[in-house]
């Protein structure tokens, strides 16, 4: 094995020489000395560059894709499961504040006197009226209901017609 | 978690249901007429109705099905109760009277049979009234009704019916007719509700005449 000083001095980038290369497998400083400016030669040393995978490149490349692709269509399928539940989520809790509203207003509704809610009918009021002329044969004709603010004073209503003769 | 979900939505139905039972609680009531027409009883308690509620008329048997809440159902009882009732008497006061508006000329004071109503008279524009004459009529509900007066008037009309409701009588078509030439001239047809025991004007004239022809008329059972 050469010495480190060698070693240093015969250090290229890219070298494939195998003395250089049995000797940063045995000596670790030239290793890290080696390493900051040619990583690759790690590598190397260990014969990493004519390692062929099984089946070839192109089937192990075609393999880390595959994985690639499942992983990602797992992904996918991940998403909506999780925005499933915060939606679960969601509904829950709407159902749970209409259903304690519900139960609320139920509870006022007990305690409201049943006079309160059922507003008295209009015939026991009292409250219905109805003009004192109902129906007129001229749809031209002007009727004015003159207010009056005394029940007990006549009511006065007056029909102004232009079919009307003039001596009345 | 989805059986607790279920559970919510459950109890929120729960909820409401009873929420919802509580408010309609709606009954059914049959009522059968006697004297009058279920038609007509119809269109009377058609206001008392409420919104949730509804009628159906069987003219076979001359009754009327009402759908409402109780405390409503109570309430239209007591009016169909009042309403089919034996035709009443209807007792009629009417007067006539033509009033005219002379320029320059000074308001002048009602006759004797006038003074109860002369401060509905001079709220109008005319400033002389004369009295074309009087007469009372008495009839049921549904027959016809005629005043003659003296000054060539002629008033036909049909008593209507009772409502209770407003507490009014219907005058149907009511004509006013004038003898012009011995012929009757008819002025106007209308249609009039009168309430019991109030004195009503019914004044009708031309849009800018001289002239108008008052019907002062009082209807009492």
């Amino acid at each position: 094995m050469i010495a480190c000083r060698d070693f240093r001095a015969e250090l290229t980038a890219n070298a494939n020489d195998p003395k250089l290369l049995e000797h940063v497998r045995a000596c670790d400083s030239c290793l890290d000395y080696a390493a900051s400016f040619d990583p690759d030669i790690v590598f190397r040393a260990i014969g990493g560059g004519d390692l062929v995978p099984p089946g070839g490149v192109d089937a192990f490349v075609d393999d880390v894709m595959r994985q690639v692709r499942v992983r990602a269509a797992a992904n996918v399928v991940s998403v909506p499961n999780r925005w499933t539940w915060r939606r679960l989520s969601a509904a829950a809790a709407i159902a749970a504040g209409v259903t304690g509203a519900a139960l609320v207003y139920q509870h006022d509704r007990t305690i409201v006197p049943a006079a309160v809610l059922n507003p008295r009918p209009v015939a026991a009021a009292n409250l219905t009226t109805k003009p004192v002329v109902e129906t007129y044969e001229s749809e031209k004709a002007t009727i004015v209901e003159v207010p009056t603010a005394d029940t007990g004073s006549a009511q006065v209503v007056m029909i102004f017609d232009d079919a009307l003769p003039s001596d009345l | 978690m989805l059986f607790a979900l279920m559970a919510l939505v459950l109890v929120s139905g729960t909820a409401f249901a009873d929420a919802a039972d509580a408010g309609k609680a709606l009954s059914v009531r049959t009522f059968q007429f006697k004297f009058k027409e279920a038609d007509k009883a119809a269109a009377l308690i058609k206001p008392l109705v409420s919104g949730e509620g509804s009628m159906a008329i069987q003219p076979s048997s001359n009754s009327l099905v009402v759908t409402d809440r109780a405390d409503n159902l109570k309430a239209i009882a007591a009016a169909l109760q009042q309403y089919d009732a034996p035709a009443r008497n209807v007792h009629l006061s009417v007067r006539l009277v033509g009033a005219s508006r002379v320029p320059g000329a000074p308001v002048q004071e009602p006759v004797a049979e006038l003074k109860d109503i002369a401060n509905e008279l001079s709220l109008l524009r005319f400033n002389s009234f004369e009295r074309l004459g009087e007469a009372d009529v008495q009839g049921k509900e549904g027959e016809p009704g005629l005043i003659d007066l003296a000054s060539g008037y002629r008033a036909e009309f049909k008593f209507g019916e009772y409502d209770p409701a407003s507490d009014t009588i219907k005058l149907n078509d009511f004509r006013l007719l004038k003898l012009q030439n011995d012929q009757l001239v008819p002025l106007y047809k209308a249609s009039l509700n009168l309430k019991l025991g109030r004195t009503v004007i019914v004044g009708a004239t031309k849009p800018q005449g001289q002239r108008a022809l008052m019907i002062v008329v009082v209807a009492r059972r």
